[in-house]
């Protein structure tokens, strides 16, 4: 029982970690002079790493950047908000309920952060043929699969001891 | 006391500039504005004194990528005095209110050429110390949206929701709970205390006041 709670306790804070990495760390589309994220650019010159701005136009729409912006960080802020309130509800709950409110939480921070990645998959870097996506996208959909399994495993759960 | 208070207030103000400290102008940093339309250019000062009668307001306009400055506006004596050989010679209208200590200037119809930077100096005699203060301005033809815009308000609407949310959600609980708590005491009068401490809540089902009324104990 103490193991299935420690591996879902776990598993939300990998969930948490990994959208932090994602939001935060510059790697959402390489090449191998360019590492951008939904923040800001870098450009390698001359051996030396500049920060820019990303570029403005009609093939980098700045709304769709924002809201990108704003669903990744509203996936962050859920799940953190999702992991005070399990450890909450752990001490509350009444015997035998579901761990309903903490599945919400993690079910809208999945919602948030693939509305961001679809967004950013659909809109950025669709003519571009040099270049990857980094880790940091890559990352944002391992958290969307993760915070998922996570919010069905609060559904499903019932409280066994008070 | 209040008047004593009073007295001695005014005596101090009077007193304390001896030292005449220096004027403090404020303007913007930027303002971004439409092609063609018009853009008021705003100068507020802060002195210690009181504003007087010989407040000036001075402005001067720097195009970009130009190293000279232009008078292109000058208030004095109660009077708005506009170049006549400057490019804003029919644009410029006074809009501030010197007693206010508000010296600003209302632009109209922007064209590309307004790009420049704008600088207020406001003199409060006896107080004349005092750092112009400049205004970057910028004509587009379209407003670009400024960076954080919409993704502070994406943000704050959907937690606002939420908090709503939380906020309704423990309301109606609280008002539900105290309808059916004050509807069960008025029916069975003062309750003796000692049978009942422990009073749970439980959710109320659909027709609550009936079923209390129905489970009435004897």
């Amino acid at each position: 029982m103490l193991i299935l709670l420690a591996a879902i306790f776990v598993l939300h804070i990998i969930g948490i970690i990994l959208l932090l990495v994602a939001t935060i760390d510059n790697a959402w589309w390489m090449t191998d002079t360019i590492a951008t994220d939904v923040w800001a650019r870098w450009e390698l010159a001359n051996g030396v790493w500049n920060y820019t701005d990303l570029p403005t136009g009609s093939h980098y729409p700045t709304d769709y950047l924002q809201a990108v912006q704003a669903s990744s960080v509203l996936a962050c802020i859920f799940s953190i908000l999702g992991i005070f309130v399990f450890v909450a509800q752990l001490f509350t709950l009444p015997k035998g309920q579901r761990f309903t409110i903490s599945g919400i939480f993690q079910l809208l921070s999945c919602l948030s952060i693939m509305i961001a990645a679809s967004i950013y998959t659909d809109r950025f870097h669709l003519d571009e043929s040099v270049g990857w996506y980094g880790h940091s996208y890559i990352l944002a959909w391992i958290a969307f699969s993760l915070t998922f399994i996570s919010s069905i495993t609060y559904f499903v759960l019932r409280k066994k001891t008070a | 006391m209040l008047t004593f208070l009073a007295l001695a207030s005014v005596v101090l103000l009077g007193i304390v500039p001896e030292q005449t400290q220096a004027i403090v102008i404020y303007t913007g940093w930027e303002r971004h504005a439409l092609l063609g339309s018009d853009v008021r250019v705003s100068c507020f000062f802060f002195s210690w004194r009181w504003t007087s009668e010989d407040v000036t307001f001075s402005w001067t306009y720097r195009p970009d990528g130009s190293r000279d400055s232009i008078s292109i506006f000058h208030y004095t004596g109660g009077m708005a005095y506009v170049d006549n050989m400057s490019p804003f010679r029919d644009r410029v209208e006074f809009v501030g209110n010197p007693g206010r200590r508000d010296g600003s200037i209302l632009i109209k119809n922007l064209d590309y050429a307004d790009n420049g930077t704008f600088t207020c100096d406001a003199k409060n005699p006896p107080d004349i110390v005092g750092r112009p203060s400049s205004v970057r301005l910028l004509v587009f033809e379209k407003v670009p949206i400024q960076a954080g815009v919409i993704t502070g308000a994406i943000i704050g609407v959907v937690l606002g929701l939420l908090v709503l949310i939380v906020v309704i959600y423990y309301l109606m609980r609280f008002l539900v709970a105290r309808r059916v708590f004050s509807l069960s005491v008025s029916k069975h009068g003062k309750k003796k205390k000692e049978g009942s401490q422990q009073r749970q809540w439980h959710p109320p089902p659909s027709s609550s006041p009936l079923l209390l009324l129905l489970s009435l104990p004897r």
